[in-house]
């Protein structure tokens, strides 16, 4: 007998819609699984025997063969279990192949029949056409967001059994899984001082501007970094699903109602590798760091001790928005339209702050900074000093403003950039700048000069006046043309992080 | 009155090209110090003297004593002798244009003769007839503020505008800055004091600096080319630096360093230790605030030192041109804020009770006038202490 069952596998983050055909015949009992199956794929003949053996079926001991199509493409993950093992309850007659008509199948099985959640879900639900779409229990939140047709979660591939078998209805599972994780977002109310690194963070969250914090230990760097997301408006339809569908793909626990609708915030430690950071693996390609905070913010903290290979990876997705992984086999393209901040100390023992203070020399220091690329330096519109707060501020311990006070700003900042231009002044196209950005004479004369000194390169001089903008926008009343002291705020928002060679005077 | 001119030391007489030979070879040899050179040559030729330490003459007396305190001295010697065999050495020394100078000759500095601790030979590269003029010794933190190191640089540079050669060392910082003001000046002869063989110059980063050095002034050595710049050689450095100078000037130093070696070595051949007083607080001038207190006399300008020899430039009327742009009345405010330490736009804005914009825009318009320069987002006035250009108009 035959039976043909609609499941998916993943590829970066999409899905792709898989056939799982599963012929019962006469021969030499075995079972085969066919048609570009890898490791894990193959491993699913053993758990899918167990399991249909502990949920009260037979296992058919005759000739099975399982062929997966297409059967060019490379197969992987454990989220074929599920359609296999319907696959031969249906060819081998233990269930009626008209009760799986127009079904879909997604999920892993446990040798007792239980029926667990794989990641990547709600890609692969968004890309099957079927009216009902059977996932784990677990997944279900993720599923209902994409999917056609109805979702059905199930716990077990007994209850499965029963429902097509008309013995029972479908099971009515809670759809919030254990693992769950509601969004929390800390408050810039609880950053003290810092009046530099409060207002570099609404710039950020208001013009989308990549920023790096240079500060001596317990500054408050990170903590910083932490409350940007809190800053920025929620994600739109559009992007919530491709958020949500990147999210899924990488395994990252989903918010309780399965959409994200925050800004995402990742912060991956300075040993994390070049795949873990852009993506890849070997057959399923999972999305890296730079994807999954696609739409947020990803935090580089303590940016020179990050292997250089990674840094300079991010450097073309951070361009780009997305990102290009190609295998051998395949090629997938994942979004990575993330705003970078990064933080690092002013010099290798840290408390390198007040000039002449600490004992690293140049040279050191030349080293330590050095390991961050100039052209990745180059590349964020706002390097900020930050200080340790100071004792008095931090025993009177008064609150400071409130991300929800500072979000209405930001918002308003980001209403006007849109109105005027249609996009976020990060992407504000250079040959627009004279369009939308404006300058006074003397700020234009300042810009000049700086360039002449070699201070700012072409790319700087380009994201300054972007800097600029968003200074404007976030003034209360707007402002049309810049004028010195926003540029004058921009460039002080952009400190010199390698020393200068030589003295230098100008005199 | 001194025992020593009651009964005069018998003058040295000159050395030949052999003696010299065999004194670079000597000093050459691995764990070579002055007090061991001074020790094998009482009383013997320097070619006899290689001969004990090499081992093929018996020692006796001091040596043996000494083959005897130092376990492997006479094995390290011996060894040492194949690498820097005196012939060797006189061929590097003259690739390297590296003359010998032992004390009864003509070009040993007068200064370092009746020195207690006297270098038994000397390695110069350049003229050592640079020395023959008004000498002040420059020297400090390798670590200084960037301000520090401009002051260095000032002072460097307006002593050889004053004729005055600027002895130091050619260390990173303070060193470092004080002969580059020096350079900056046409005509000026800087005299370097250094610890190894003029055959790597050390501190690497400064071999441009060592070269201009040599080929206008003089780079002196104890050691002959071959010699690394071991540790235990900074410190001997130091007391030869200090005894060819007239004064010495220390710009920064911290509570401990090599620049204190020198001023005490100074201070015991009763050469006046000036010093460039700074913020109480701020760690690289540590050191110099408590030389203030132990006596020596503050260097404010440049005036101070010229006096202190001598030289009062005073009413000259040198004309001096600033090009800058003058600060307006937020730059003033700033610019007398940033006289005492360094600061940031937050910094400054908090003293001033002015919004971020307009306390960056002040900050930004003084470094492009030049009036500080910024690293880190840390601002620092580049008013050299005791330049008070700005005061003077």
């Amino acid at each position: 007998m035959f039976a043909s069952v609609p499941s998916a596998v993943l590829f970066g983050a999409q899905g792709h819609p898989v056939s799982v055909e599963v012929h019962v015949g006469k021969g030499l009992p075995g079972f085969h699984v066919v048609g570009l199956p890898d490791e894990s794929v193959r491993e699913s003949r053993d758990r899918v025997r167990a399991a249909v053996m502990s949920s009260g079926a037979s296992w058919p001991d005759i000739k099975i063969t399982v062929n997966l199509a297409p059967s060019r493409q490379r197969k992987s993950g454990s989220g074929l279990d599920l359609a296999i093992a319907v696959g031969v309850l249906a060819a081998s007659e233990q269930i009626p192949i008209e009760s799986i008509e127009r079904m879909g199948f997604v999920g892993e099985l446990g040798l007792d029949g239980s029926i667990r959640s794989v990641p990547g879900v709600a890609p692969m639900a968004g890309v099957l056409s079927v009216d009902d779409l059977v996932v784990p229990a677990g997944n279900a939140h993720e599923a209902a967001i994409v999917a056609d047709g109805r979702v059905r979660p199930c716990r077990h591939l007994r209850e499965l059994m029963a429902v097509c078998n008309e013995s029972a209805p479908w099971p009515d599972h809670d759809v919030c899984p254990d693992d769950a994780v509601p969004t929390f977002e800390p408050d810039l109310s609880d950053v003290i001082g810092q009046p530099m690194a409060r207002r570099a963070l609404e710039i950020a969250a208001a013009g989308g501007h990549h920023c790096l914090f240079v500060g001596p230990p317990g500054a408050g760097k990170t903590m910083l970094a932490a409350r940007l997301p809190g800053l920025l408006p929620p994600l739109d339809r559009d992007e919530a699903l491709a958020v949500t569908m990147i999210h899924s793909a990488a395994g990252v626990a989903l918010p309780p109602d399965g959409l994200v609708v925050r800004p995402p915030f990742r912060a991956p430690h300075h040993t994390s590798s070049q795949v873990a950071m852009v993506g890849g693996g070997s057959t399923s390609l999972r999305p890296g760091e730079i994807s999954i905070s696609h739409c947020g913010v990803l935090f580089m903290d303590e940016l020179p001790e990050f292997a250089p290979r990674v840094m300079d990876t991010i450097r073309q997705p951070l361009e780009e928005g997305e990102v290009s992984v190609s295998r051998a086999a395949l090629h997938v393209t994942i979004p990575s339209r993330f705003q970078l901040v990064a933080a690092m100390n002013p010099c290798p023992c840290g408390d390198g702050n007040e000039p002449g203070g600490c004992e690293c020399g140049d040279a050191r220091l030349r080293k330590y900074v050095g390991r961050v690329s100039g052209p990745l330096l180059d590349r964020f519109d706002l390097r900020v000093k930050v200080d340790r707060p100071d004792v008095a501020q931090l025993i009177d311990n008064r609150p400071g403003e409130s991300s929800a006070v500072v979000r209405l700003r930001v918002a308003a900042a980001r209403r006007r950039a849109l109105e005027r231009q249609g996009v976020l002044n990060n992407r504000l196209a250079a040959r627009d700048l004279d369009r939308f950005a404006p300058l006074e004479p003397a700020a234009l004369d300042c810009l000049r000069n700086e360039m002449e000194r070699g201070r700012l390169s072409a790319r700087g001089y380009h994201r300054l006046r972007r800097v600029a903008r968003t200074i404007g926008d976030l003034r209360p009343e707007g402002a049309e043309v810049l004028d010195e002291e926003t540029i004058a705020l921009a460039l002080g928002m952009r400190v010199r992080i390698r020393p200068p060679h030589t003295i230098e005077r100008a005199a | 009155m001194n025992v020593t001119q009651l009964f005069p030391e018998p003058p040295i007489p000159p050395s030949t090209p052999a003696d010299r030979v065999h004194l670079a070879a000597l000093a050459g040899l691995e764990l070579m110090t002055t007090p061991r050179l001074v020790a094998l040559q009482s009383g013997r030729t320097p070619e006899e003297a290689y001969a004990v330490a090499t081992g093929r003459e018996a020692p006796s007396g001091a040596i043996a004593a000494l083959f005897e305190q130092t376990r492997g001295l006479r094995e390290r010697w011996a060894a040492s002798a194949e690498r820097n065999r005196p012939d060797d050495v006189a061929e590097r020394c003259a690739n390297l244009d590296v003359q010998i100078v032992a004390p009864g000759d003509h070009g040993f500095p007068p200064q370092l003769v009746d020195d207690p601790r006297r270098p038994a030979v000397l390695f110069v590269q350049g003229d050592i007839g640079a020395l023959d003029a008004r000498r002040v010794g420059i020297v400090g933190t390798r670590n200084p503020t960037r301000r520090g190191a401009l002051t260095a640089e000032h002072f460097g540079q307006e002593l050889a505008e004053a004729g005055v050669v600027v002895v130091s060392g050619l260390a990173l910082g303070i060193d470092g800055a004080a002969h580059l003001g020096a350079l900056k000046s046409p005509g000026s002869r800087p005299v370097a004091v250094v610890a190894n063989g003029h055959d790597q110059p050390y501190p690497k980063r400064h071999g441009h600096l060592w070269r201009q050095v040599a080929e206008r002034g003089a780079v002196i050595s104890e050691w002959p080319p071959g010699v690394a710049p071991d540790p235990f050689r900074f410190p001997q450095r130091n007391r030869i630096l200090a005894a060819l100078s007239e004064i010495v000037l220390v710009v920064e130093s911290r509570e401990r360093g090599g620049s204190l070696i020198t001023a005490r070595e100074a201070a015991e051949r009763g050469i006046d230790v000036f010093a460039v007083p700074g913020p109480i607080d701020q760690r690289s001038s540590l050191g110099t605030n408590r030389l203030l207190a132990d006596g020596a006399a503050p260097a404010f300008d440049v005036e101070c030192l010229l006096v202190a020899i001598g030289l009062d430039h005073r009413r000259a009327g040198r004309e001096r041109v600033d090009t800058r742009r003058i600060p307006d009345a937020d730059g003033t405010v700033v610019l007398d804020l940033m006289r005492e330490r360094p600061g940031s736009i937050e910094s400054i804005a908090q003293e001033t009770g002015w919004a971020l914009g307009r306390t960056a825009k002040a900050l930004v318009t003084l470094e492009r006038d030049g009036w500080l320069v910024e690293v880190g987002g840390w601002y620092e006035s580049l008013e050299p202490i005791g330049g008070s250009r700005r005061d003077e108009r």
